[in-house]
This record gives C-alpha cells, sequence and structure tokens, in this order.
C-alpha cells in the first residue's frame, strides 16, 4: 500500500542527471538549487548535491562569539515515519550520510538557507505523498 | 619529452578551497606552481602510487596520490586535455590513470570505502564525496550505529570559504557487513 508506493517515489527522485547541470561553482558556502530540489553542501572542496527529500531537519545555532552554525539531518532508516523505510529494505547494508554541521560566516545567509531549505522541503514532501497517495 | 606540457588555470583543491595554480608535466614528473608565485607542488614520478580521473561540472579533475599518503586534486583540465595527459603519465611515469564518476543523483545512503587516509563515499559505485583523515581531528562511535568524524577547526580554517565543515556523521545500520568487528571503522 502507502509503503510500496512512497519507496517507489522516493527511490526515483534524483537531484541532477548529469553532472553539468549541477549549477556553476561560487563562493565556498552552502547553496540551494530550487529548480533541481537540491541542496549542495561544501564538502572538503567539493560541491556535493543532496536532494532535499532525504533531509530530515535543518537548523541553526549562534555562540556567544557570534559564530554561527547549521546542522542537516538525513533520513536514516530506523527513525520515525521515514520515507527511507522502504528504501533500507531495498539496498540493505547501506550505509548513510546522517548529518552535517558547518560554521558560517554569515549568519543572515545562514538564516535565508534554514527557511529556504525547511520552505523547499515542506514543497517536495508535500507533493511526493500526494503523488503517493494517488498511485494507490 | 624535456620541456613538457604545461598547462594554465589548473587549481588544487583542498579543504579549505581552491588555489589557482600552473600545472606542469616535464620527463621527472608533475610540478604544480601557485599563481603569483609561493606555494609549489612537486611529483617526482616515482613516487606517484596512482592516479585518478574524474569528470566534474564542466571540467575534468586529475587525482594524483603519492607515496606518503598525501593526495592531491587538480581541477580544471579540459576534455581535450585528457587523452594527452593520459599518454603522457603512460609513457613518462609508467602509471595509467585510473577512472572514477562522480555521483550527482543527491541521495544520502551508499558504501563508505577506505584506502590510505582517503574516506571516500560512494553512491551507486559512483563517487559522492571524498574526505582525507588528515582533516578529521576525531572521530566517535555515538550509541550503536553512528560514527562521528569531527574535522579540524580553528581560526584560520576557512580564511577563503563562508561556510566551513565542522562535522559528518554516518549512520551504519546492523544490516551492513562491511565494518562488523573491524576496529577499523571509519
Amino acid at each position: 500500500g502507502d509503503n510500496r508506493a512512497s519507496s517507489r517515489t522516493s527511490t526515483e527522485l534524483v537531484a541532477y542527471k548529469n553532472i553539468n547541470d549541477l549549477p556553476p561553482p561560487r563562493d565556498v558556502m552552502i547553496q540551494v538549487d530550487q529548480k533541481n530540489e537540491a541542496v549542495l553542501l561544501p564538502i572538503c572542496g567539493s560541491m556535493v548535491p543532496f536532494h532535499v527529500a532525504f533531509i530530515r531537519t535543518v537548523s541553526s545555532q549562534q555562540d556567544t562569539n557570534r559564530n554561527c552554525y547549521i546542522r542537516i539531518i538525513f533520513n536514516v532508516p530506523g527513525t520515525a515515519f521515514s520515507p527511507h523505510d522502504a528504501n533500507s529494505m531495498k539496498f540493505q547494508g547501506s550505509i548513510y550520510l546522517k548529518e552535517a554541521s558547518f560554521r558560517s560566516k554569515d549568519p543572515r545567509h545562514i538564516s535565508e538557507l534554514v527557511q529556504s531549505i525547511k520552505t523547499l522541503r515542506r514543497q517536495v514532501v508535500a507533493r511526493e505523498s500526494e503523488r503517493a497517495e494517488r498511485a494507490t | 619529452m624535456t620541456d613538457g606540457h604545461l598547462f594554465n588555470n589548473i587549481t588544487l583543491g583542498g579543504r579549505g578551497g581552491t588555489t589557482p595554480g600552473q600545472m606542469k608535466l616535464y620527463s621527472g614528473g608533475i610540478i604544480w606552481k601557485k599563481q603569483g608565485g609561493g606555494k609549489a607542488i612537486e611529483v617526482d614520478k616515482k613516487d606517484m602510487m596512482g592516479v585518478t580521473w574524474m569528470k566534474i561540472p564542466r571540467t575534468n579533475q586529475l587525482g594524483v596520490q603519492v607515496k606518503d599518503g598525501l593526495y592531491y586534486k587538480f581541477t580544471g583540465f579540459r576534455d581535450q586535455d585528457v587523452p594527452n595527459v593520459t599518454t603522457f603519465l603512460q609513457n613518462t611515469c609508467g602509471i595509467t590513470p585510473e577512472e572514477k564518476q562522480l555521483s550527482v543523483s543527491g541521495r544520502n545512503w551508499g558504501d563508505v570505502d577506505l584506502n590510505g587516509n582517503m574516506l571516500t563515499f560512494m553512491v551507486g559505485q559512483k563517487q559522492a564525496f571524498e574526505v582525507s583523515l588528515a582533516d578529521v581531528s576525531q572521530t566517535q562511535l555515538q550509541g550503536k550505529n553512528d560514527v562521528i568524524l569531527e574535522f579540524h577547526v580553528d581560526d584560520t580554517t576557512g580564511a577563503n570559504e563562508k561556510d566551513s565543515l565542522m562535522e559528518i556523521s554516518f549512520h551504519i545500520p546492523n544490516s551492513n557487513t562491511q565494518f562488523v568487528g573491524d576496529e577499523n571503522r571509519p
């Protein structure tokens, strides 16, 4: 029923089909690609895309030294209502990237990021669950 | 081939972003020089352990692994440069580059490969990202299934970057058999 449909859609979600579809490199910073529903993370010299549907939560934090932090947590199997639960059957034995944290120099950029990732994620998740419902 | 090949606009990639420069291939190996002088990297051909090509957005990346475990990533080779560099490396250095593919599917699940001091996250047999363990300050096990990698961060980290990676963690489900009972977990 529901489970099967959501597994079908979430395994089919792909951020980019082609390497050259990635946005041109800008500063070394987290980027949101609305069109491809992707979040690009600077990891050790490369921009690494993740589909926004695989993100579970995003949050920011500021410490007393006015450093700003952003934390992105991904879906992993075993968490309640994770759309990966069906996936994890299909990809049994896989290792998951669970979390990535960054320190930023720009608090405004971080709060904009948190907002846009949350909004984009909400839209995509709503669309996917609607699609899954229609499929059943 | 005494004068070798010269390639302009080759950047050296690293954790703190990229540095533009120029690369020369000559009979003794590879020399990369930072634009405007300063830092230079010389790799003697007898120290080359492995060489890889990877197509990345709009350009090509040459990975050079050297004997002491260091791994350099040079970016900015045009498609037409690739066969020339390959031939040169084969003929002069006696090493054949391997091809790697980049994953851009956006998935967060795959496999972890450990090779020397590089940790590679592979998604569907393609590389999603690579981490040099030299940049990792600490690893921690959280609970039974999560491994946290903390990266060196100090005041000088991220001079050229707006957002600096501090920490990533991997979730290794019980169904994974790769790292069971292995003391060298990532």
